[in-house]
């Protein structure tokens, strides 16, 4: 099972042996989560200025020692021609940065392995080690104790993110990652292909995965797109975190960004704006179960299930009275272990007024507060206690390791 | 906000402008005023146009691509010519950073501490920093330091030098065709625009999130950042064409060198002298083994960042230690000549400009990766008189040494 590196350039024979020219690449259609069969092989044929096409049904022998066709030259149907649709394995792939599924990361084409697969000659691996670098550049010397491993990627796990592939195929497997994984990949992609990536999530995805990214590339991939192309995104992305973006954009900047959200959630992200970074009010959220005195548990759980889909976790419900004053939260296990029809009311009464947040509060007085009554989340209020807003353990934690 | 805003602006022009003025930078120019007084300063005039259009073309390709230069050489000439870039990349910054250890090994010495001691301190210093601590706040510090430059501009003014003459020198060519003429040339050249420095600009614009928009302020910022740095360079060349040259004192250590700043120092010249060279050799040992390292690592595809594991990222964590210590041990060897370590690492550089220069000319002039943005014919003519004359002076230069003119 030869290397791509160890077949291109050699001699192409007919079955009189004659030379007829040389490998130059080797032409595949591109199919996602398949070994692609070889279809056609592009020969440099001595004299000719522009280069053949040789179906790969014609090659008798194909290994790095010989490379044969099964009929004499001029039986054969040589195309000036190819579609392309097709992927060219030395001029699309060899060097290009791929993402490799299974590992979640972004690394480069040193090589590539091509065998035999159910009958048909196909490539099957993807090879990015320093053994395969070294072959490309024929200086396996260099590793004369044969220490260096070979490490092969499953075409099938692999993406290559540049040539003719539609986007649709890429995302297709993407979207199985999870988004911190999808951010990693993206960090280390270049502006093209992060921004194809992206654009090809549907937008759900595309925010979580945004969420996920360092801050600095949030704000390269929002200046790249423009305030019209972010606002697909930027739609489903928190309050708090667009907030955090646009504080660090210049005003007028971030004015037209906002001016492209949704009235609420517009008006959300501007009261969020004028709070500083690491304080509550800073790092609340404004998206929370929200639930009244008078309703009962099946109503609170209903509303859950209702918001379920557009909150990254739940942890409880926030009870209000009807002026809008904050009465106190409802665990989810409460809502789980109590009477569908018993009113929320019954099960706020335990709740100290010392427990929740004020917007001014600094990070260690939140801290303070959150693990004195050992708070997952916690309610921010005003000087009226109506209710603001939420700090989760994971806003903290973000705020403290940005880059994590 | 606009402070803000201005701030991210005044970035990697200045920065890699005020960085190309390093211990090799100081060692040069300093050589080649006191060696060849004004004579040289036209070559100054000219690099000044190729160092802003060439520092230009790797913003240019930055904000387009999005990507690094090492990214774009792997993906657009293939493998070999990447290998071949990269060592050669590899060897010039090792160079450059060992001139960077020669500057400190130099700069204490004027103050009595040996070698032995403060090159093994600082590269532990360099090492522990990259490591632990924050990389852009020891960036600026040094940064800060380094614009101790301007002293020579002061220096200059109390001297009250020949402008006429030198104004006169700036704008008519002069060559000696004799190795020490050649090779300071050449070290002026390599010292001012360097193949790390085309990287490194690069590099930067990608990682500040500077988009398309703000083309015209960046393109403004990097005319700039080079008029200001070949300004200082001036003053440096004429500040020591005027005490040195006209003695006839030739640069052989740092002591020299130092003798430049007296007219504004007095005594206190010894330590000015010595607290710049420090601080601008530091700078350089900063930025260069880390940008060394994610250049490669990006070309073949390893994992980089100071935030993987050392699993991971050996390979990343190995380039940045050998940067750090193979010049370090090479400063270390007893009897070695400092300031010739200085000026030949500007050399090397010199010498390897012009390949890097191609790769860059290639990809901007190619409207499948530039798009609209490729190069206007001003550019490209200014950028192939800069690598015509680069290799123009080598030439000349081996042919001078093996004809053995002298």
């Amino acid at each position: 099972m030869p290397y791509l590196s160890q077949l291109l350039d050699n001699k192409i024979m007919d079955s009189a042996d004659t030379v007829i020219g040389r490998l130059e690449d080797i032409i595949v259609m591109p199919k996602s989560g398949e070994y692609v069969p070889l279809e056609f092989l592009v020969v440099k044929i001595k004299g000719n200025k522009d280069f053949d096409y040789i179906p790969y049904k014609y090659v008798e022998t194909f290994t790095s020692n010989e490379i044969s066709l099964k009929f004499l030259a001029k039986k054969i149907p040589f195309q000036k021609v190819v579609d392309d649709k097709f992927l060219r394995l030395r001029k699309h792939v060899f060097d290009q940065q791929i993402v490799d599924l299974s590992g979640a990361r972004v690394v480069r084409v040193n090589d590539l392995r091509i065998g035999n697969f159910s009958g048909e000659m196909c490539v099957l691996g993807i090879d990015v080690s320093t053994k395969g670098l070294l072959r490309r550049l024929k200086m396996e010397w260099l590793d004369a104790f044969d220490l260096l491993r070979v490490h092969l990627i499953d075409w099938r796990e692999a993406q290559p993110l540049k040539g003719t592939l539609k986007l649709d195929i890429v995302s297709e497997h993407l979207k199985h990652l999870h988004p911190a994984d999808l951010a990693n990949i993206i960090e280390d992609l270049g502006m093209n292909h992060r921004n194809n990536l992206v654009q090809s999530l549907e937008a759900q995805n595309a925010a979580n995965v945004f969420e996920e990214v360092t801050p600095e590339l949030q704000k390269i991939l929002i200046k790249h797109w423009g305030p019209k192309k972010s606002s697909r995104i930027l739609s489903q992305v928190s309050a708090e975190e667009i907030a955090d973006l646009m504080k660090t954009l210049p005003e007028d900047e971030a004015q037209t960004f906002i001016s492209y959200l949704k009235d609420n959630k517009a008006k959300n992200v501007k009261t969020l704006i004028e709070y500083e970074n690491d304080t509550a009010g800073g790092l609340m959220s404004t998206d929370f179960v929200l639930a009244h005195m008078d309703w009962s548990v099946a109503k609170a759980v209903h509303e859950v299930k209702r918001l379920s889909h557009t909150l990254r976790s739940i942890v409880y419900v926030y009870v209000i009275d009807d002026k809008g004053v904050f009465c106190g939260p409802v665990s989810m296990r409460n809502l789980l272990v109590s009477s569908p029809r018993k009113k929320l009311e019954s099960l706020v009464k335990d709740f100290s007024i010392s427990s929740v947040l004020h917007p001014e509060y600094k990070l260690d007085k939140i801290i303070e507060v959150m693990t004195k009554y050992d708070l997952y989340t916690s309610a921010v209020v005003d000087e009226n206690n109506k209710l603001l807003g939420v700090v989760s353990i994971d806003d903290i934690m973000r705020h403290l390791f940005p880059h994590a | 906000m606009r402070m803000v805003l201005l701030f991210g602006i005044v970035g990697p022009g200045i920065i890699a402008a005020n960085a190309d003025n390093d211990a090799g930078g100081i060692a040069t120019l300093s050589t080649v005023g006191a060696h060849f007084g004004t004579s040289m300063l036209w070559v100054l005039l000219l690099i000044t146009f190729s160092l802003a259009i060439t520092q230009e073309m790797g913003v240019r390709i930055g904000l387009v691509t999005r990507q690094g230069l090492a990214g774009l050489i792997r993906e657009n000439f293939g493998i070999r010519l990447t290998a071949f870039a990269m060592i050669l990349m590899l060897i010039a910054n090792i160079g450059t950073v060992t001139a960077e250890f020669a500057g400190v090994a130099s700069a204490l010495s004027l103050i009595g501490l040996s070698k032995f001691i403060v090159v093994p301190l600082s590269a532990l210093g360099v090492w522990f920093i990259l490591y632990k601590g924050s990389f852009k706040t020891t960036q600026k510090i040094f940064l800060i330091f380094s614009s101790f430059y301007i002293v020579y501009i002061i220096n200059a003014f109390i001297i009250g030098p020949d402008f006429g003459q030198a104004i006169k020198d700036a704008f008519t060519p002069h060559l000696e065709f004799t190795t020490p003429f050649l090779m300071t040339m050449i070290a002026l050249i390599g010292t001012t625009i360097t193949p790390w420095g085309q990287f490194f600009i690069q590099s930067y614009v990608v990682d500040k999130g500077l988009a398309l928009k703000d083309y015209k302020a960046e393109k403004t910022e990097v005319y700039v950042g080079a008029f200001i740095t070949d300004i200082v360079s001036f003053f440096i060349i004429i500040s020591t064409a005027a005490t040195l040259y006209v003695h006839g004192i030739e640069i052989n250590d740092a002591a020299d060198a130092a003798i430049a700043l007296k007219p504004l120092a007095g005594e206190a010249a010894t330590f000015l002298f010595a607290f710049g060279l420090f601080s601008a050799s530091m700078l350089g040992a900063f930025i260069l083994p880390t940008a060394t390292s994610y250049s490669i690592c990006e070309a073949f595809g390893w994992e980089s960042g100071f935030d993987t594991t050392w699993k991971n990222g050996k390979i990343f964590y190995g380039i940045i230690l050998a940067s750090i210590a193979i010049p370090a041990a090479l400063v270390l060897i007893p009897g070695i000549d400092l300031i010739k370590i200085m000026i030949w690492s500007q050399d090397i550089n010199g010498i390897l400009l012009p390949f890097i220069l191609i790769f860059v000319m290639k990809i901007i002039n190619n409207k499948e990766i530039m798009g609209e943005y490729t190069n206007k014919p001003i550019g490209n003519i200014i950028a192939w008189i800069t690598i015509v004359g680069i290799i123009g002076a080598t030439v000349v230069l081996v042919a001078a040494s093996l004809f053995g003119l002298n």
